[in-house]
């Protein structure tokens, strides 16, 4: 049985196997593969981001996650509680006076966790770089895996850049370096 | 016999939370499930726009306008051209008055639309918002067609529209109308007779004339006390006087006459932009204007009716191009003062409802 | 009586009286405005009112701070005024003074009109509206918060915008961003 190929398992070569040993584990429906990749492969599927919306942005995640977008289809379900999330999709603009919540919540999420930067905003401050008020990017307060470039960005870039992430967490769990 | 007693406890609500519409964070202190004390804390979105706005030129203002009501960003793009228009005295083309009409009543739509959806969702109703979301997507997808964005659009320039409608985007306008009126019955079927809906909102948070009044109110906020107040129609602006509509009033004041008028509001919109697409007259949509806008020295102030209350802009200029000092009169941040006196003596589940029903924008809230 | 001095530095609070023949409506709200003058001088002594115009179509008069809140609340309880709703209030910096500008509406009469006063940017204190107008409360502390106008008699002053711990009144012209530069152990960071 062949694997589908959509689903970046690198089943193909297994290591300390020959071909042919290879290609009779895959008849047999056996899947060899490291922890991390597995676990890899389950966590890119299911990704559970924390609704964070900040600002305008939120409209248009709110508008990925509903009917017309549906990004469930993805495994993406929204959650309410950072002790449920697995990711943070920072949609907005993020104010000095945010920033320590925001971190907060960052740090109440449990690991594995990765952040989505989305928007000019909370990539770099967007139209209000010069703003007494705003942080010039959210990348000062925690890591970020992926910015998402737009003022804001469509629903169809969110969704590009969530798949990207979903191919992030698969290279990292196979052992690439992913650089951000 | 021991009298009982009970203690007091704070709760914080927010500023995460999916039930704010954003980053609002409210302290209440309940005693058992009744609130004994509200107290809103904003500020988390603010972003300095009046202060920004002292040293942009009048054009480069308009997008930031797109960012405070974020919901109903054509109305912001009014708000703001209107008021250089009425300080520079300007004429605007009949085609473009039209074309801003068209697009200001859409936007109010689909604000409403996703008002009705998120206050569902509040209410423990998700599939409402899943909807509402289908409809709203239609609108927005006119909007990109006519300004090439989805949510903030900068279509708005001072003496008109920045591009004329593609051809054939008036038609599809028009075969959009009688589409929203059948979703617009649906919905009601679906929503205003729920039992388990009109429980939790009917009575619920009742504002009264002189309350709503004496905290500035307006909007549907307003109107739902029954008070007949629309700017559209006490003061008409742009060519609202050509167009033929009613202004919803509510009766009691309570949570549900505010949803309901939002909900009758939106035909009323509706009606609206049906009038302008029959009688939109050819012609520029940019009338003669300078290139670097200057307006008279002064101080300005006009408002519209905007998707949450009365939208107004104050300009004090000097002269310059740019503006010396430009306040933004928002709605949300007025209208949401009134919600600690609402919530007083409400049960915890309750705040969510009354909440809801205020219709704020956070970006608007906090500029 | 309109044409009182205003201070040169000062951008106009009045439209600017051009060599064109002035625009009949300023000229009609500036006539409404000293009407509502002499209305509040009867009552309330001669110098409440320092100076009246017109903000374009809309009657403006100036009140001596000292009597701000009095003579609102006589423009709100007074049957012949009724000005019962705020519209917006709105402070802005002069680099001399601060103003405080209100527009206030009358729901029963349909009349506008703007009531204003001026605070010396130093210690600058006006007596709160609140009591009168529940509705301004958030706008008070708006300004106090951002133009630094201290309200008395306001019931919750407190910054709302901004943190507590957040220094100087960003939209004051003379604000710099390095005011609030973070600091780690007395350093800039």
């Amino acid at each position: 049985m062949e694997m589908n190929s959509s689903v970046h398992l690198p089943t193909i070569e297994y290591e300390g196997f020959t071909e042919e040993e290879s290609a009779q584990l895959r008849r047999s429906g056996v899947v060899v593969n490291s922890l991390e990749q597995l676990k890899g492969w389950a966590r890119s599927n299911s990704l559970w981001p924390l609704t964070f919306g900040l600002a305008c942005c939120a409209i248009e995640m709110m508008g990925t996650g509903a009917s017309h977008y549906d990004l469930d289809r993805f495994g993406i379900f929204f959650r309410a509680s950072p002790r449920q999330s697995d990711v943070m999709i920072v949609a907005g603009t993020v104010t000095k006076k945010m920033a320590p919540l925001l971190r907060r919540l960052y740090d109440q999420m449990p690991e594995p966790k990765w952040v989505v930067s989305m928007g000019s905003c909370a990539t770099a401050g967007g139209p209000y770089v010069r703003s007494y008020s705003v942080v010039k990017g959210v990348d000062q307060i925690v890591p970020v895996d992926v910015y998402i470039p737009g003022c804001p960005p469509s629903p169809p870039a969110l969704i590009y850049g969530l798949n990207k992430l979903q191919e992030r967490i698969r290279l990292e769990a196979a052992g690439k370096k992913v650089t951000g | 016999m021991e009298t009982l007693h009970s203690e007091e406890m704070i709760l914080n609500i927010g500023p995460q939370h999916p039930s704010t519409h954003g980053v609002f964070r409210l302290v209440v202190t309940i005693d058992g499930e009744q609130i004994v004390a509200a107290d809103p804390v904003v500020g988390y979105l603010h972003r300095g726009t009046e202060k920004l706005a002292e040293s942009l030129q009048y054009t480069q203002i308009i997008p930031y306008t797109d960012r405070l009501d974020y919901v109903a960003a054509m109305l912001n793009n009014y708000a703001l051209v209107h008021t250089v228009e009425y300080a520079m005295d300007l004429e605007i083309p009949e085609r473009a008055e039209y074309l801003r009409v068209i697009v200001m009543e859409l936007n109010r739509v689909a604000s409403h639309l996703l008002f009705v959806g998120a206050y569902l969702l509040d209410l423990g109703a998700m599939s409402p918002f899943l909807y509402v979301f289908q409809e709203r997507e239609m609108i927005v997808q006119l909007f990109n067609e006519i300004c090439g964005a989805r949510l903030t659009y900068n279509y708005m320039r001072v003496g008109g529209v920045k591009w004329d409608a593609p051809p054939g985007w008036l038609a599809k306008v028009r075969d959009f109308l009688p589409h929203m009126r059948e979703k617009l019955k649906m919905y009601d079927a679906l929503i205003s007779g729920n039992e388990i809906f009109l429980s939790r909102v009917r009575g619920m948070g009742v504002i009264t004339q002189e309350e709503a009044v004496a905290y500035s109110l307006s909007g549907i906020n307003l109107r739902s006390t029954g008070l007949r107040f629309d700017l559209r129609k006490k003061r008409p602006y742009g060519i609202y006087d050509k167009f033929a509509f009613d202004v919803v009033v509510g009766q009691n004041g309570d949570c549900f006459d505010r949803y309901w008028c939002h909900f009758l509001e939106m035909e009323q919109s509706l009606n609206i932009v049906e009038q302008a697409l029959e009688s939109i007259p050819d012609g520029p949509v940019l009338g003669k204007v300078p290139k670097l806008i200057r307006i008279p020295a002064g101080e300005y102030y006009t408002s519209i009716e905007g998707a949450r209350g009365e939208l107004g802009v104050y300009i004090v200029s000097d002269g310059k191009d740019k503006p010396y000092r430009m306040k933004l009169r928002r709605p949300s941040f007025v209208n949401l003062q009134i919600l600690s006196k609402l919530l007083i003596g409400q049960n915890m589940a309750n705040m969510i409802a009354i909440l809801g029903a205020v219709d704020i924008v956070l970006g608007e809230v906090d500029a | 009586m309109s044409e009182e001095k205003k201070p040169a530095a000062a951008p106009a609070a009045k439209p600017a009286k051009a060599a064109a023949p002035p625009d009949p409506r300023v000229v009609a709200a500036t006539a409404l405005a000293d009407e509502i003058r002499a209305s509040i001088e009867a009552r309330h002594g001669a110098g409440a009112v320092e100076e009246t115009g017109a903000a374009k179509t809309i009657p403006m008069i100036r009140i001596a701070p000292d009597k701000w809140r009095d003579v609102v609340t006589f423009l709100r309880d007074s049957e012949d005024h009724r000005y019962d709703y705020v519209e917006l209030m709105a402070g802005t910096d002069y680099k001399d003074y601060i103003e405080l500008v209100i527009y206030l509406y009358s729901m029963k009469r349909d009349a506008y009109i703007t009531v204003k006063t001026r605070t010396p940017r130093d210690a600058a204190s006006l007596p709160s509206l609140t009591p009168v107008f529940p509705g301004v409360n958030w706008e008070e502390r708006e300004v106090y918060d951002l133009l630094g106008v201290h309200f008395e008699g306001h019931p919750d002053l407190r910054r709302i915008m901004m943190w507590d711990e957040w220094k100087g009144y960003p939209l004051r012209k003379d604000y710099s961003d390095f005011d609030n530069i973070p600091t780690r152990g007395g350093e800039p960071r």
